[in-house]
């Protein structure tokens, strides 16, 4: 049911690429010119009419010169879920640095890491992409691949020692994943979300 | 001194030491993987941690926001870094298979050759 979804929104965007209209267009490219008119504005710190008005000018030229696609963000926000993710990462960005610090200045040659596969429930882009950004930032982890057929994302994760740390890196994957899928996906990925989670729960027993 | 002074001689100082550490693991540990680590956590943490002391002294909101721009460019920039590094090294075949515990990609590449 999924799948078919997924065709038929892809089939109907590609079509809407050829069809849709000049107004619509710049419709769609407006988010992005004003996120760049903002980054602008804060970067000469200064919001007076004219730095407003240059700033959307060079943030429209610049859109065009790098022809950047329009990819139709379907992301859902929800603002406690959202602020439990920033807790959540910010509190394993400094506990991992710690731990990778202490390991750093405590015998660095014996520190030995594991690569493990771990399955997503999501299936959306933006939400896999947000996933293994933050992993890579956090939990003494690093994304190295990502088979996106499958949807399995391959996790470098240091120090690890036993199996336990292994399932624990696992566990920490799982969690973050789920963190972001409640944070920003649409209502309809965290249905999908939870499908894939009773699937996988069954397939543990 | 003021309490923002206290704030500021606290954190830049432990975001220099965070910066030092990473920079030392950069040195000290031995494959390129667990060095991507140390590059990578400790210096967003240093990095952050001195941008935040330093936004204390500050006058305004207004003159601060272009520190927190650099935090959130390096966020959003030292995943990429990472991940890119991590996956040519990867594939290059720079990754000690002693140093680790349990490589499933390993095992997963593998299953792929033999079914072509």
């Amino acid at each position: 049911m999924t799948e078919g979804m997924d065709t038929s929104s892809a089939g109907a965007s590609t079509s809407a690429v050829t069809t849709r209209s000049a107004g619509m267009r710049l419709l769609g490219r407006l988010p992005t010119v004003l996120w760049l008119t903002l980054m602008w504005v804060v970067l000469w710190g200064d919001p007076s009419p004219g730095t407003v008005i240059a700033g959307a000018v060079v943030g429209s030229l610049c859109y065009t010169v790098a022809k950047l696609p329009h990819i139709p963000v379907r992301l859902g926000f929800r603002p406690w879920h959202a602020l439990r993710l920033v807790g959540v990462i910010g509190y394993d960005l400094f506990r991992s640095s710690v731990h990778v610090a202490f390991h750093v200045l405590w015998r660095p040659a014996e520190v030995r890491g594991a690569i493990v596969a771990v399955p997503m429930r999501t299936d959306s882009d933006f939400l896999l992409a947000m996933v293994s950004g933050g992993l890579s930032l956090v939990t003494g982890s690093l994304v190295i691949e990502l088979n996106r057929d499958q949807g399995v994302i391959y996790v470098h994760g240091i120090p690890i020692e036993s199996d336990g740390a292994v399932d624990r890196l696992r566990r920490q994957v799982r969690r973050t994943e789920e963190l972001f899928v409640r944070a920003f996906g649409t209502a309809e990925d965290v249905a999908e979300f939870e499908r894939g989670d009773l699937g996988a729960q069954g397939e543990d027993r | 001194m003021t309490a923002t002074d206290v704030v500021t001689a606290v954190l830049v100082p432990l975001g220099a030491l965070f910066t030092l550490i990473g920079t030392i693991g950069l040195v000290r540990f031995p494959t390129l993987l667990n060095r991507m680590h140390a590059a990578t956590k400790p210096d967003t943490v240093g990095l952050l941690l001195i941008i935040t002391g330093a936004a204390f002294q500050l006058p305004d909101v207004r003159s601060a926001a272009p520190m927190f721009l650099a935090a959130m460019f390096q966020f959003v920039t030292v995943p990429v870094l990472a991940q890119t590094v991590g996956r040519v090294s990867y594939s290059r075949g720079m990754v000690d298979s002693e140093r680790l515990v349990v490589d499933e990609l390993e095992e997963a590449v593998r299953t792929t050759r033999d079914d072509d």
